[in-house]
Parts: structure tokens; sequence; C-alpha cells
């Protein structure tokens, strides 16, 4: 059976920056999973995540990472377009998404397929859960990664 | 003229700093002055909320420090609501954070810092049947063999060749300052990428003990881990067994790659002994073998040394509000008695009043505020916190252990104690503490099954537990050594809520701006009288800086989200 890592970072002490985490939260609540998948609140451990990205067939990682002057709704990026997007560094730990998954390259390890589901952030303030809009994309987000999950279970 | 050069933000290290320094004709640094350029607010978040949930918060609020915060904030509660811990949770919270220290020195030293010494690129030209030869002569650890160096040198190349260098990409390959032969840089690569599989199964102790990781569980009281050597789902026998192999392992890497990577990479840049900065040193102390009150008992001890002098250690007390005070006269805060003077964390504040310019500047004013962090002191004197400043207290403290392993480093490298106190000093301090550190996991896992094979399973305590057991209004104070150095969490409960929470993090202390005095923080102090080779690709500051762990993380934002973040070097 294919091995599925779900990965949600951001750190949900700063309104919209905590996307990635709620977004793993409620995919997870949303339905009875098999014990292939793995459900990982990653927060922003960077480097200590490894293991998360190099050990699956599927990786679906959620993230905040969005430019703020994109237009605000979800994006998609699928293994392929990734690397055009990730070139840059996009947040402020030591190791961020793109070294992690240079890392995995580097050992051989990348996973067969990789999704990366975002927004922009709206609001990045101190305090509690997500802005307003950021809540409309989280139930985007999570349809659209249910989609490719159940995609990927039923391969 | 005076020249100035700007470093930001600083590359591979947790968070955002700015380094701004002054050098003369010779490009010697002759001032520098370091920000933090986010603001950290945590305290303000705390407010109001149960104390019993407050590590969970805690534990957020660094990207990397998850376990050191949830520890502190979980002891500072106790201390204020008089909760003795069972000796089972003691232990547990000495492995983990004894755990915690070790995988972070080793993912620092490979993975943040290594590469200020070892050039990746030259790397590709080394001979591999060298590099088997040289490791083969440092180590006896098994992944030598030519072939090994052969398939490493391949997989590189086509790495470096791809375009995306990835981890790779900040390096200044090529510097002069760079010593190293080519085969010792291809060794020190390839235990790079050994020493990032290795962290991940150091990590396995943790989700063991807290449930989960990155964000292991943490309970006012004790642990929430059961005990049971008969169950399934609690630790057992067989989650014992894997622990006890997660640790020898990691006890024979750092002996058999870091250790011996260590000695052959410093023994290369023996004459750079520049970044030894203040000379004043400081531990609170940790790994309690009784209890947090009882100093004595602390594996690594607590207490201060001042001007290098190893002779005499000085006493520190957090409790004590005349000695630990946080002043504010080059940050951007403001206090409400006024920002000239210092306070207690007990009597602390945290209210932002930024004054700098606008963004994009392009200098600070540093003769007024130019940082987010504030400026801790003890009794006004400036201290350095972390490795360096804990080894050379429990040196100075006559520990036998930590002076065999000094001796046996120092005495391979043929330099004297004086040589510690440097930026290789204190890359060199991590590298020998890890070992020390590794050697109380075997001791605490040891300690724990003599525990359990007593018929001892308890790990909480919930006397305290039911907030109408708390008396009205209580303060405490909690303390860990992070393996960045001295951690503090203070708090104020006021009717069953936190009224005040001030945490001043090991980063503050090393990292912070003028103080009210004009005296410089730990990395202002250690950057000054180092020559640069050239300032457009700053190297030795790097070096400088990483060499102190920096970890400014502590509110970490999205950020620089318009691919800005590539460092700028600016020299004028």
């Amino acid at each position: 059976m294919k091995k599925i890592n779900i990965v949600g970072l951001g750190n949900i002490l700063f309104g919209d920056e905590g996307f990635g985490v709620e977004a793993v939260r409620a995919l997870e609540a949303s339905g009875s999973w098999p014990e292939s998948v793995q459900f990982v609140d990653g927060g922003t451990q960077g480097l200590y995540l490894l293991d998360y990205f190099e050990s699956c067939d599927a990786l679906m990682v959620f993230d905040s990472i969005i430019p703020v002057e994109f237009e605000p709704k979800v994006y998609c990026y699928s293994k392929e377009e990734l690397p055009a997007f990730i070139h840059r560094k996009m947040s402020a730990h030591q190791m961020g998404l793109s070294e992690l998954l240079a890392v995995a390259k580097l050992h051989g390890r990348e996973p067969a397929e990789i999704l990366l589901i975002g927004a922009p952030p709206h609001d990045l303030g101190l305090g509690n859960g997500l802005s307003e809009p950021m809540r409309e994309h989280l139930e985007r987000a999570v349809a659209m990664g249910r989609e490719m999950l159940e995609k990927w279970l039923a391969e | 003229m005076a020249k100035k050069i700007v470093v930001d933000p600083i590359p591979r290290i947790e968070g955002h700093l700015r380094i701004e320094a002054k050098m003369n004709d010779a490009n010697v640094i002759e001032e520098a002055y370091s920000t933090g350029t986010m603001w950290r607010g945590i305290e303000v978040i705390l407010k109001g909320r149960d104390p019993r949930d407050a590590w969970a918060f805690a534990e957020r609020i660094c990207g990397v420090c998850t376990t050191v915060h949830a520890l502190a904030s979980v002891r500072c509660v106790e201390d204020a609501l008089g909760i003795e811990i069972p000796a089972n949770a003691r232990i547990i919270r000495n492995l983990m954070a004894a755990t915690q220290q070790t995988q972070d020195h080793l993912v620092h030293f490979y993975h943040l810092h290594a590469l200020d010494w070892v050039d990746v690129v030259s790397a590709l030209k080394a001979d591999p049947a060298q590099a088997s030869a040289i490791a083969q002569s440092i180590s006896p650890w098994p992944k030598s063999s030519v072939g090994y160096f052969k398939d490493l040198q391949k997989r590189l190349v086509a790495f470096v060749e791809s375009g995306q260098l990835g981890i790779f990409s900040n390096g200044y390959w090529g510097h002069p300052a760079y010593k190293l032969p080519p085969e010792v840089n291809l060794i020190a690569v390839a235990h790079y990428l050994e020493a990032l599989d290795f962290q991940k199964e150091i990590v396995k102790i943790q989700t063991v003990f807290g449930g989960k990781n990155p964000h292991p569980n943490y309970l006012v009281g004790g642990m929430a881990c059961a005990i049971d050597p008969n169950s399934d789902t609690a630790i057992n026998i067989e989650r014992l067994n894997m622990i006890k192999k997660i640790i020898d392992e990691t006890q024979t890497f750092i002996d058999q790659v870091y250790i011996p990577d260590l000695i052959a990479i410093a023994g290369f840049y023996k004459e750079w002994l520049y970044g030894g900065g203040l000379g004043n040193f400081m531990s609170y102390g940790d790994f309690p073998e009784t209890n947090l009150n009882d100093f004595k008992s602390l594996l690594w001890p607590r207490g201060i040394i001042l001007n290098k002098d190893l002779s005499t250690v000085i006493d520190v007390d957090p409790r004590d509000t005349t000695q630990i005070k946080e002043e504010v006269g080059h940050s951007w805060y403001t206090y409400s008695q006024g920002a000239d003077k210092g306070l207690h964390p007990w009597e602390g504040e945290t209210k932002p009043n930024y004054t700098g310019p606008k963004p994009p500047f392009e200098f600070l004013d540093t003769d007024k505020q130019y940082s987010w962090l504030k400026t801790p002191r003890w009794k006004e004197h400036p201290v350095e916190v972390g490795p360096l400043a804990r080894v050379l207290v429990a040196y100075a403290k006559g520990d036998p252990m930590i002076k065999e392993t000094v001796g046996a480093v120092l005495g391979k490298l043929q330099v004297g104690p004086e040589a510690l106190f440097s930026t290789l000093g204190r890359t060199a301090a991590r590298g020998i503490e890890c070992k020390q550190t590794a050697g109380f996991m075997g001791h605490f896992y040891d300690q724990l099954v003599a525990n359990i094979k007593a018929g001892d399973y308890k790990t909480f305590n919930s006397e305290r537990w039911e907030p109408s057991t708390w008396p009205k209004e209580c303060k405490g104070f909690g303390y860990t050594e992070a393996p960045r150095g001295s951690l503090g969490h203070w708090i104020r409960i006021k009717d069953e809520k936190i009224d005040e929470y001030q945490i001043v993090v090991p980063s503050t202390w090393n990292a912070s701006p003028r103080d009210n005095r004009g005296n410089s923080g730990a990395y202002e102090a250690a950057l000054k009288g180092t020559p640069m080779v050239d300032p457009s690709k700053p190297l030795e500051i790097l070096r400088t800086v990483h060499s102190f762990d920096p970890c400014l993380a502590c509110a970490s934002h999205v950020f620089d989200m318009n691919g800005n973040e590539i460092t700028k070097v600016t020299i004028v």
C-alpha cells in the first residue's frame, strides 16, 4: 500500500500562518483514513521534519507560503511545478520547504508524488485563528487535498 | 575612513538577524551592532490564559526549541504553585532535554555551522582514495571505504550540476578563508549527509515520551506518558529497549564521527582564534538529580565567570530582582516607569515602540534604538550563554568528566585552555558538551529502568491540579539550559489565570544590543577585531555569529515572500 504523509507547516500563533496546520487537522477530521496515511502537525520545525518528507511514496504539504501580492485564492502545485515556485525561501525557518526537498533529492529519497496546497495570507497578526478570507480558502484547500488523497488511495 | 558593512539577514539561522559592522582601512572590524529584526510577542498571547496550558503555546514560539520552552514553562508553573514532580517525571524530562541538546548540537555543527569552515564545491576535486585513508586514520567509523567516498562524490557532482544547490546555495565557495584540503571537505560533506539521517533517529525518544513529535506533550505536575512494562500502549520493555539502542548509537556517532571531525577541521584553523568576545559567561545549570532548587544536584552546574577568570565561579540567583534585569535603552520597547531603568522579569513589561526608519532603509541609527531584542544584563554585566559558558563553568568548578574531555580535545589540537575563548573554542565546547550530555542520556536511562524495576511507575502528581487548591496570587521561575544557553520563564498567577509572563531566551543574552551604559552584547563584542579577507563575502562574520547557534525565531513569521530573502551585503 502506498505510504502517504500529509504535513501542515506554519505557526498557529500568528493568524494566517497557521493555515497549513489547520488544514491538516481539518482534512484528518473529515474522514476515517487507513493507517498508511499519516497526518503531521509540522509547525515550523524545518529540518526536523525531514523524516516525514523522505519516508513516503506521496507527500502532501499545506502551507500559507503564497506571495501576498498573488490573487487571494487557493494554489496547488504538483511535483513538476514546484522547483520554479519554491526557489525562494519562504519562511524564517533555517530550513524551508525547498531545502527539505533538496535534501530528500540528494539522499535519493524524494517521494514519487508531491503536492503543495497553499493560499496567500491575509493577516499575520499575533493572536488566534485564521482570518475570515483564510477560513474560506481553508475549506477549498481541504476539499482539494481530499480529492487528491482519495485518488492516491484508489491507485 | 571607516567603512561600514551590513549583512542582512544572516543566513542559515532560525529567525532574522542583521549585523552592521564598521571596519578600518585594513578591513578589521572595529564596532559591530546586532539587530533582531522581528518582534516576539509571546508574552502578550499568554496573558489571561490558564497557566496549565502555557507550555502548549510556549512550545510553538520557536522553530526548533519546542521541548525546551515547554519544559521551562511547566517548571515555572510548578514553582509558582509549589508542585513537586515524581522522580520518574524528573528523569524523563532530563532524558528528553538531553536528547534535544544532543540532536541540536549535531544539527548545528553539521548543517548550520560546518559550511563556514567546509567548502562543499572543493569536495568535488577530492581524491576518494585519499579521503578514505584520512577518514580511517582519524576514526574507526565503518563508512570510510574508497567506494563509499567515490559514490558520494558522484551524487554530489550530479547535485551541483543540476544547478539547484538548495541547502548549499548560500555558501561563499572558493573563499580564500577556507583552509581544508578537498579530501577533508569530502569527508565533512559525507558526514553532513549521515548526520541528517542520524538526527531523525534521535528524535524518536521525544516521540516515545512526549506522545508525538515535533510537538511533544508536557504536563504541569509531571509527564503525560504512562509507564507499564506489560502494556502495549504505555512505556514498556520494547520501547525502553528501542531507547537504549538509540542512546548507544548516539554515543557512537558522537565519539566516532562528530568529535574526530571537529578535531580534524579545527586542526586546519588553529591560527584563526578570533571571536572570543566578552569573557563573561553564565549558566543557570540543568539536569537536576533531586529537584531544581537543589543546585548542588545539577549535572550541568550553575554559575557566572567574569573576565575569563576561571579561578572564581560566582553564584547567580535569577529570583533576586536586583540581579537579572532587561533594559530597553537600545530596543524598540518602552517601559511605563521610563526606558532608562532595567526591569527584573517578574516586574517585566512587553510594550513595543518602534522608532526605527521605515523600511526599506540602508542603516539603523545605532546611537538610538536598533533592535527588537531587549538587553538582559546580570548585575549590569553583559554575559555570554551557551555551550562554552556551561563547559567553562563546569571546568572552573572542577567537574572531572569535563576536565578530561576538554583536556583530550585541546591535547589533540595542541592548544591550551586559553584557545577556548574564541569562535573555534565555542564550536569545540559544543562538541565537548554533546559528548558529555550523550553520556547523561545513558545515566538517565539507567535511573529510569532501575525505578521501573523497583515497581515505581508514577509519572504525575495531581495534588495541585485543581485551580481551587491554588493561592490567589503567586509567582514562579522555571529554567533550563537549552542547547543555545540559559532559558528562563518567569510567571505571575492571579485568580487562576496568567497575570504576567516573561521569557528571556538565550539568544537575547547573546544577540542583545548595547546596554544603557553603552556596553556591547556577546555577538557585538565577539565580532570586534576580526579581520575580513573580502568584505563583500563576509564569511568571517558568519563564522563567529553561527558559533553562538543563533535562534531568533521565537516569533516565526512568513516573510520576504517576494523572493528577497537572499542575504544582502552592503559596503559603504
